[in-house]
């Protein structure tokens, strides 16, 4: 049996907040499995985002272990992370975070270009199109970020997310700034991208048409795991 | 007051780098201003004669070119009126371990406040002097002790027969017998001074003082002399004073953007302070009160740091006034309240008037645009092709400005023109940004650093031209004094090439200087030409007479030689269409002149004028026969024949010998043998190449301070740019973590801000050296011309200009390793779910 694209292992985080520490997350537990969507609901506050940030190795666990594809993100260099994010990991935001400056193909490049991926900067923006495509965009690639609806900009983010074809894909509250309609768009690519792109994809919303597409449904409160569901 | 706290206070507390950043800069601006300004009272010195302290109180003072025929002392003195005259000589002398000091040749028996009881021969029949309290102070001598003096070359002792209080001034004071004795000037003064009874009428005395003396006399004022030294600096004092004023313009660049950049970030919070009911005067005050705060600290660190540098460059200027002008020992530098209150205000206004454009801008901040949410990014309200006409119209009225005339000497015109050069390159820079921008855009698509910096630049345009603005500036400033250096320098090496054709130059030992002529002994004539035909090995001997002129208010020299030999041995170089021979074969004998290229342009003179000279107790009218470049004088020279001189000042003493060796003769072998004739006699014999050294080192020395000026500049413009790459980066904190979250490296991440820096460099290397070439085109052909009256030939130093280029793009990069260094180690989870 193949093993889970991303565990969590007695997972705690806590900061310090004027001196005093603060707990967010509680021995969390959980796995993602390839081609899988797992959703993390629960209301602002009970620590989706920190949970978030520890799967896609942006931030480091006070207790227990992270692994993505079998290995530890505790023990990785920052060479090793950098690495990490360039190929494994995807992300998307609740408010789209495209760069204003770049064209809508160059965003979705850019995870190539900083990776420094083989090919020039042709089969770059070739990929990226075909990204572009996937999301149905590809007439967009000229635009700029300001020229597009809240929809199309997260649809956009989501090609970034992708182009590089991560194993793990992370969306914090993708649909939060959308409205219906777009968001349904949104979600039902998501729910595409683990299924066409083997992605795990793990999905922080508050939403509960965002929690139906989940294969597996994660409720948090106050930082612990208080339900976990298979659909 | 809170308000102001908390919005404009507390965030520039929390950012103190960038604040401190720009309170330096601020304060650099505003201590070079102070600096030069200070150095400058204090090395071209009071001027005042320490004679009110020797002499009493003088009411007119008598001078003449080539001295005072002391006969006139009788005359006077017998005229119907209640007055005192008494004979002055003033003149330098060499101390060992002083330099130059001021000595005074008086009648010490007779003179007022002397005292009868001061012997100008001691008991034991040696020369006695006076000496001021502060020089007796400084070479640690009292009364009795003897002083050694090199007057005139020679070796003289004195002894101390009085210690004078006097202040701060440093003196000596001979009997006037013993002065003329020393110095070889029997029956000539350097002047007469009058001091009026109070119960005489002072407009019937000085008539009857010119009815009496012949009208080449000069009957002035005390005082007259220290204008008259002014005068004479002033062009030299103005030029320093707008050099120092270029490090206040870059720092206003600074102030501007630091402002721009303050009103972009709390647009928010002024959009709420509008809706809850804040005047738009209110948000003007805030942001004027922001820069009022800058100015306020950085001037005061200013005038303190001001003071400081003053102390360290008024040397500098100082040795610029003796080799260039005349003679004259530095006061202490002082820093009084009228000065330090004028710093202030400068640094205050410079930052008002910076911060008023965007401060302007804040006030009109709509509360509702303001506080929408979701747009992240302000787009900047500026207009390239706007910026284009503003570019053109001041790019006009520079060259509008640059016909005009110069005003009381002063080249306002070439000033006005340069600031509106440095607007039109200033107004252009968002166009240059966008068009280099759009012209690499496929270059920069190959790496994410490039990419990302260039757009970068591109969409915080109004930082962006700003901050390659003020580099530009000064890179500008450095590209056009160092290319009107380099012209000059080039020029001068020509010139040397031309004037000093002599293997030798024989003059007076002991510290030389500008307006000091001290006189070669008599027996040289005889030892150079025993019996009137040149020692063998020699093939021709000039003797040149250099002394004062005052003419037209300002100061000259007016000089005789043996034009003779000057055309068969020299190159002199007359201004384009003169014949060079016919000129110097026409001067033998006549009244007739040569002057120097600046003498003309000062006084408006041309070839075929005539001009009346006061020479001796003659008024002396000469045909200028041509004019001639001449570079070792901004004031001048009037150049006569020999012969024609002493018709008029018979015995007039040579001032220097150039000596013409004959065809194979060997000039170390002769210069052993003049220097073994001449020993004792307190001459100095030079060989051309070190006499060409010299002139070489004068000239490096004079455009050193010039150079200290250009850094300052520099480093207010790195400040400048580091500042706003900070800021920069910490207003793109968000976009820089998620380029993390993309896959950057924090090494990217730093590469994308020294690429940023690199492409800012770059931009404002290629306009600064623009505009740089447009300025010294104005300096070398304007600003030079009509403050000093020299044609500077045209030589831009590549070479060097392409070392110094590559080495502020260097220091650009430096200065951008801080914030490259932040923007790496920002902690991207932080900073991208930031609200």
């Amino acid at each position: 049996m193949p093993s889970p694209r991303l565990e969590l292992r007695g997972v705690s985080k806590t900061y310090r907040n004027g001196g005093q520490p603060v707990e967010v997350l509680h021995d969390i537990s959980l796995s993602a499995d390839a081609g899988s969507v797992t959703a993390l609901v629960g209301r602002s506050g009970c620590g989706k985002t920190t949970l978030l940030n520890l799967a896609g190795a942006m931030d480091f666990p006070t207790a227990g272990e992270v692994l993505i594809e079998g290995r530890a993100t505790g023990s990785l260099s920052e060479a090793e992370l950098t690495a990490l994010r360039r190929t494994r990991v995807g992300f998307v935001f609740q408010f789209f975070q495209l760069l204003p400056t770049l064209t809508v193909l160059e965003n979705v490049e850019l995870p190539l270009l900083l990776a420094r991926g083989p090919g020039g900067p042709r089969s770059h923006a070739a990929a990226a199109l075909e990204q572009l495509g996937w999301v149905g965009l590809e007439d967009k690639a000229a635009s700029l970020p300001y020229q597009l609806s809240g929809g199309q900009m997260q649809r956009v983010a989501l090609a970034r997310a992708l182009v590089h074809r991560p194993d793990l894909l992370i969306a914090d509250e993708p649909t939060g700034n959308l409205d219906t309609v777009s968001g349904d768009h949104v979600l039902a690519l998501l729910r595409e991208s683990a299924k066409r792109f083997g992605a795990a994809v793990l999905v922080a919303t508050h939403s509960a048409e965002a929690a139906a597409i989940a294969d597996v449904r994660v409720r948090l409160k106050d930082g612990r795991i208080v339900a976990l569901e298979r659909a | 007051m809170r308000l102001w706290r908390s919005l404009i206070l507390r965030p520039l507390a929390r950012d103190l780098p960038r604040t401190l950043l720009t309170v330096l800069a601020v304060a650099l601006g505003v201590a070079v201003v102070v600096a030069i300004d200070l150095a400058g009272d204090a090395a071209t010195g009071s001027f005042r004669s320490s004679m009110e302290t020797l002499g009493g109180k003088t009411d007119l003072e008598i001078t003449a070119n080539g001295g005072v025929d002391e006969r006139w002392i009788g005359v006077l003195a017998a005229l119907p009126v209640n007055a005192r005259v008494w004979p002055v000589i003033e003149t330098q002398a060499a101390l060992a371990g002083v330099g130059s000091v001021t000595l005074y040749g008086l009648d010490m028996l007779n003179a007022p406040g002397g005292r009868a009881d001061s012997p100008a021969v001691d008991e034991a029949g040696a020369p006695s002097c006076a000496i001021s309290e502060a020089l007796a102070r400084r070479i640690g001598l009292a009364r009795g002790a003897t002083l050694r003096l090199s007057l005139a070359g020679r070796a003289a002792e004195f002894r101390i027969a009085q210690v004078t209080a006097a202040g701060a001034a440093e003196f000596v004071a001979l009997d006037i017998a013993d002065a003329q004795q020393a110095l070889g000037r029997y029956g000539k003064l350097d002047r007469i001074d009058v001091a009026v009874a109070r119960n005489q009428d002072f407009a019937a005395l000085e008539a009857a003082v010119r009815r009496t003396l012949p009208s080449s006399y000069l009957i002035s004022k005390p005082g007259a002399r220290s204008e008259e030294n002014q005068r004479m600096l002033r062009a030299f004092r103005w030029n320093l004073r707008v050099l120092s004023y270029i490090s206040l313009v870059v720092g206003a660049f600074l102030i501007y953007n630091t402002i721009a950049i303050s009103v972009v970030r709390r647009r928010a919070e002024i959009g709420i302070l509008r809706a809850v009911g804040a005047a738009r005067a209110t948000v003007l005050g805030l942001f004027l009160a922001e820069a009022l705060l800058f100015g306020a600290a950085g001037a005061a660190f200013g005038v303190a740091l001001g003071r400081i540098l003053a102390g360290a460059i008024v040397h500098l200027i100082a040795d610029t006034v003796n080799a260039l002008y005349t003679t004259s020992r530095p006061a202490p530098v002082e820093l009084t309240w009228a000065e330090a209150w004028t710093g202030l205000a400068t640094g205050v206004a410079v930052a008002l008037v910076s911060a008023f454009a965007p401060a302007r801008e804040a006030m009109q901040v709509a509360p509702t645009e303001a506080m929408s949410r979701g747009s992240r990014e302000h787009r900047a309200r500026l207009s390239w092709k706007r910026g284009l006409w503003w570019s053109a119209g001041f790019a006009a009225a520079a060259w509008a400005a640059s016909l005009a005339a110069p005003l009381d000497g002063y080249p306002v015109g070439g000033y006005a023109a340069a600031l509106l050069a440095v607007a039109a390159a200033a107004t252009v820079t968002p166009a240059l940004v966008l068009a280099v921008n759009r012209a690499t855009r496929a270059l920069v698509r190959r790496r994410a650093e490039t990419l990302l910096a260039a757009r970068s630049l591109e969409s915080s345009l109004s930082r962006t031209s700003v901050v390659v603005a003020a580099l530009a500036t000064a890179i500008a400033m450095m590209a056009s004094v160092g290319i009107m250096v380099g012209s000059f320098r080039e020029t001068v090496t020509l010139w040397l090439d031309v004037q000093l054709r002599a293997d030798l130059y024989v003059r007076a030992a002991g510290p030389g200087g500008a307006g000091a002529y001290p006189p070669l002994p008599a027996e040289l004539g005889a030892i150079l030409e025993p019996g009137g035909r040149p020692l063998p090995g020699i093939a021709a001997v000039d003797f040149f007479h250099a002394l004062e002129l005052h003419y037209g208010g300002e100061r000259a020299t007016l000089g005789a030689g043996n034009l003779e030999v000057v055309r068969r041995f020299g190159r002199l170089r007359f201004l384009p269409g003169e014949n060079r021979e016919a000129i110097l074969r026409s001067l033998k004998g006549r009244d007739r002149a040569i002057v120097s290229e600046p003498f003309a342009n000062k006084h408006g003179v041309r070839s075929g004028a005539r001009l009346t000279l006061p020479i001796g107790s003659q008024l002396v009218t000469l045909t200028v026969a041509g004019i001639y470049y001449e570079y070792s004088s901004s004031q001048g020279y009037v150049i006569v024949d020999n012969s024609t001189l002493l018709r008029y000042l018979p015995g007039q003493p040579a001032t220097n010998a150039a000596v013409y060796l004959a065809p194979g003769a060997d000039a170390d072998a002769l210069r052993r043998e003049i220097q073994l004739r001449t020993a004792g006699l307190g001459v100095v014999v030079a060989p051309n190449s070190e006499l060409r050294r010299a002139a070489i080192a004068v000239f490096d020395r004079t455009f050193a301070i010039t150079w200290a000026l250009e850094a300052v500049a520099l480093v207010v413009a790195m400040l400048g740019a580091a500042n706003s790459l900070l800021a920069l980066v910490l207003d793109r904190r968000r976009e820089l973590g998620l380029l993390r979250y993309l896959g950057a490296s924090p090494r990217q991440i730093q590469g994308m801000i020294l690429t940023e820096a690199g492409f800012l460099g770059l931009l404002a290397a290629i306009l600064g050296l623009a505009l740089g070439l447009a300025l010294s085109v104005l300096l070398i052909f304007l600003v030079n011309r009509q403050s000093f009256g020299w044609t500077i030939q045209f030589h831009p130093p590549g070479a060097m200009m392409a070392a110094a280029l590559a080495a502020v793009w260097s220091v650009t990069l430096a200065a951008a390793l801080y914030p490259a260094r932040v923007a790496a180690r920002l902690n991207p989870a932080e900073v991208v779910h930031e609200e």
